[in-house]
């Protein structure tokens, strides 16, 4: 079947979904391999969001495959959970009544131990100190940076295999954007494993090893980002330049 | 007059608490699930006769009754969800809010007349209660009213402590802040509810012990605490538990000095038009999030 | 969730209500004929009123996705105007019932605009706390308003209610035969409702209440006005209800807040339910069925409430789209077996994998 001895950490083959009679991922297929950092690009409203909730499984699959480590195809979005897909979703999505530390612990709450909650915990301390200082603030009080690092805190202390962001920069100051893609470019470093979604390739340039673009619900193109960024005819089609 | 004042305040804290209890029971549903459950009543009602079943009818001592009022209770809200809301959750969430509000209407309405057919339609006395008074000086406790309120706040805190100290409550609480997120957290959220249902169960079990013990045990005795509830679930706001607590005291007050000024039949009208200005001018409730629809 | 429901071409769908109502039509001029029983045809008089409440009930939430819990407080309110208008200031019902009607609208135009801002299940407590107080306000009203001969007499007509104050004029016209006349004075209200609501349900106004029902945002984005088009249809539900709570009043000669009882109310909903919400003919299907099954439960009296109980239950739980739904879905199973033969796998929704 495939030529690697091990499967890969994630894999999609022809990957269809989407809500009701709409379709919104045509087709999708690609493999995530362990240590990857793979971004994912598009237009707007074409299906980057739902392939990721498709893979989390908030997104019903309609037909296809979405294999972790070469096991079957999950339904329920709390067993993919389980088998280490950690989903930062769009928006952040915090629970908004409960404090950072709060919305921190039930990023663990399928942590073996409280032990190995203390330690994931003190990690993202160590990594955003910032959440530290606010850890007993409600979440629905914090600034939109802030927010955005609970939600990547939130993600990190799954401790999960793979991380899937969807939109960091969304809606954030360009010098928040920094700070994020700072803590991003950190993780990444330490050897996880990355699928992000981003509307602007420049900013993941230097980060992602591999790219997709994705246009009406199929991939068009993929390869290095830097050489999307040199290919001019596809930054303007897709990404109107 | 400062004896009356002292009476009045008593039948309101008792009342508010046996509101509170039944309020915390239907928020904790309707918070975390966005169902409103109108068996709710009927299930306070069972809570009652079956203390008094196992008390009178198998003669078991008081302890017992009132642990299996708490267990029928919890069984109750099981198979409430195991039969009837499970599959209901298929549909969408409007389908699913009005589907589920016309099936536990249902339910309400078989279990209460099964109760009926059960027990027969004639009040009968729960024999769990208590009997006489403190007293201190021109102020005359009874018993019955302080071992209620006694007991109220033991749950109010056995469930706080359940919600925010626990992993079970914590899911419960992120499966009604966010429940998406809280799926991609790992929540099974299918037996968050189930736990909720089992929850809210045992606590409509007590409350109904409670509240046959300070009137009567009869088939309809769930119907007037459970109304009394929805309307201090929305003025204090959905899914708010602490401000469902404080609206079902102060609501409890305010109806114990209206009969006490007005007469009797006005305390329920009077409630009824404090929920419809909420409902009008503040459909969030006092201490409710607003839900943003800009349409 | 948007269902994008396609009807089988217009004409289609259309020559089959047509049908259905002619048969109905030829059914129910022939019925007095058939049913010798005066105890009968006043259960089906009864019936009709029943059906008559739940098509304007089904339109409101069937069509318009507005959970009302206020539906027999329109009802009373119509029955009790046309009632204490005849009661108080003499004039015949028939002059009474339209007055009645239009209060009522009036009334539910009040209601309508407190539940403009509320959803769901809000607007259900909101229409239920109204009915409640307006039960409350009836039942406890003990002032003597006015004295007739030695008795004493309720504005509202406390817990007794109203009586003797006039009727159709059948007693009169028919002697003997005022039930039949009756029967067709109702049967008749009930036909002009199920064309007007027809009517208005296949008009762009239906429409937009679908619209409304289905996909909120999409029908504001198209120009659809929420506001409007929720008290319009609050209008002409509440005007057909009270119109047949003034005609019940009417027939009955006596109207008294016990129609407020939550068993009535319970009684329409779980007509709605069983016959079809949202759909056209479910309310008559529903009433036929639950009068009919009320009727033998009448044997075992005691069971009666129990078993309406689990009918509701059980209803929209195990058929949410109704007896008429479920005859669609078995129309619809029927033709594609035949157009597509065996092995044609329909696309089952997966969407249960998201729970």
């Amino acid at each position: 079947m495939s030529n690697a001895a091990k499967p890969p950490l994630l894999r999609l083959a022809n990957v269809v979904s989407g809500y009701s009679e709409l379709k919104v991922l045509k087709g999708i297929s690609f493999d995530v391999a362990a240590g990857d950092f793979i971004t994912v690009v598009g237009p707007n409203g074409h299906g980057k969001s739902t392939l990721l909730k498709t893979i989390s499984g908030l997104v019903p699959l309609t037909s296809g495959a979405i294999s972790i480590n070469g096991g079957p195809t999950l339904a329920k979005p709390h067993a993919i959970a389980a088998l280490g897909i950690a989903h930062v979703p769009q928006g952040d999505m915090l629970f908004p009544e409960m404090s950072v530390l709060e919305n921190l612990l039930m990023g663990a709450y399928l942590a073996p131990s409280k032990a190995e909650i203390d330690r994931r915990l003190d990690e993202v301390y160590a990594l955003l100190p910032k959440l530290s200082d606010r850890r007993n603030q409600i979440a629905s009080s914090l600034s939109g940076g802030e927010r955005r690092m609970v939600g990547i805190g939130r993600g990190l202390m799954m401790g999960g295999q793979i991380l899937l962001i969807d939109e960091p920069s969304l809606g954030l100051a360009p010098l928040i954007i920094e700070q994020i893609y700072g803590v991003i470019a950190e993780l990444s470093k330490s050897g996880r494993t990355i699928l992000l979604v981003e509307e602007n390739p420049a900013r993941v340039a230097d980060l992602a090893n591999h790219l997709h673009l994705l246009d009406d619900g199929a991939i068009v193109w993929s390869g290095p980002p830097a050489e999307l960024l040199a290919r001019d005819e596809l930054l303007t089609t897709y990404l109107g330049g | 007059m400062l004896d009356i004042l002292i009476a009045i305040l008593i039948a309101g804290f008792t009342t508010g608490a046996l509101y509170a209890l039944a309020t915390v029971g239907l928020s904790l549903v309707w918070g975390s699930m966005g169902m409103l459950n109108m068996a709710h009543a009927a299930m306070l009602t069972l809570g009652g006769y079956s203390a008094y079943t196992f008390s009178t009818t198998l003669g078991l001592p008081v302890f017992v009754g009132f642990t299996g009022a708490i267990v029928v209770g919890a069984i109750a809200g099981g198979l409430l969800y195991i039969l009837i809301v499970r599959n209901l959750l298929k549909n969408d969430k409007a389908t699913f809010e009005s589907n589920v509000m016309i099936a536990t209407v249902g339910v309400g309405i078989a279990l209460e007349n099964t109760i009926l057919l059960a027990y027969g339609g004639q009040p009968l006395k729960q024999p769990i209660s208590a009997t006489g008074s403190l007293v201190l000086g021109p102020v005359s406790l009874p018993y019955q009213n302080m071992l209620i309120v006694f007991v109220v706040i033991v749950l109010m805190a056995v469930i706080a402590l359940l919600l925010g100290r626990t992993r079970m409550g914590r899911a419960i609480r992120a499966t009604a802040q966010n429940r998406d997120a809280a799926q991609l957290m790992g929540v099974a959220v299918n037996r968050v509810y189930f736990q909720v249902l089992v929850l809210s169960g045992a606590i409509a079990g007590v409350c109904g012990l409670m509240v046959s013990s300070m009137t009567q045990l009869s088939p309809p005795l769930g119907n007037d605490p459970m109304l009394k509830a929805f309307i201090m679930c929305v003025v204090a706001g959905l899914g708010n538990l602490p401000g469902a607590v404080a609206a079902a005291f102060g609501l409890a007050l305010l109806e114990a000095f209206v009969q006490y000024v007005a007469g009797a039949r006005w305390g329920f009208p009077t409630l009824l038009f404090v929920v419809i200005a909420v409902l009008i001018w503040r459909p969030a409730g006092f201490f409710g999030r607003l839900q943003i629809r800009r349409m | 969730m948007t269902q994008i429901s396609r009807s089988k071409g217009i004409s289609g769908s259309a020559r089959l209500d047509l049908l259905v109502s002619l048969l109905l039509i030829t059914a129910a001029v022939a019925l007095p004929f058939m049913v010798d029983s005066r105890y009968v045809l006043g259960q089906i008089v009864l019936a009709l009123f029943y059906a008559t409440i739940a098509s304007q009930w089904n339109l409101l939430f069937g069509f318009a996705g507005i959970f009302s819990l206020a539906q027999m407080a329109m009802f009373a309110f119509g029955g009790y105007v046309t009632a204490m208008i005849c009661f108080y200031f003499g004039w015949n019902v028939w002059a009474a019932l339209l007055p009645g009607a239009l209060a009522t609208v009036v009334f539910s135009l009040v209601v309508g605009i407190a539940c403009l801002r509320l959803t769901g299940v809000y607007v259900a407590l909101l229409t239920l706390a109204i009915a409640q107080t307006m039960y409350l306000l009836i039942v406890t009203d003990t002032e003597c308003f006015t004295m007739v001969g030695s008795i004493c007499r309720q504005f509202t007509g406390g817990a007794v209610g109203f009586a003797r104050f006039g009727d159709l004029g059948t007693r009169a016209l028919l002697k003997g035969q005022w039930l039949v006349g009756n029967y067709a004075i109702i049967a008749t209200l009930f036909t002009v409702t199920m064309i007007v609501t027809y009517i208005i349900v296949k008009s762009p106004i239906g429409l937009a209440f679908k619209a409304l029902k289905d996909n909120p945002g999409y029908a504001v984005a198209r120009g659809i006005n929420r506001f409007q088009a929720q008290l319009l249809v609050f209008g002409i539900s509440a005007f057909f209800t009270g119109l047949a709570g003034g005609f019940y009043a009417a027939h009955f000669q006596a109207i008294g807040p016990g129609i407020l009882s939550m068993s009535q109310l319970m009684f329409i909903i779980a007509i709605t339910v069983v016959g079809g919400v949202g759909r056209f003919w479910g309310p008559l299907v529903g009433t036929i069925v639950l009068v009919g099954a009320d009727e033998l439960m009448r044997e075992v009296g005691e069971f009666r409430t129990l078993g309406l109980g689990l009918i509701i239950a059980f209803s929209i739980l195990l058929m949410p789209k109704g007896l008429v739904g479920r005859a669609g879905d078995l129309a619809r199973w029927l033709r594609h077996r035949s157009i597509a033969g065996p092995g044609t796998k329909l696309q089952e929704n997966r969407a249960a994998a998201v729970e």
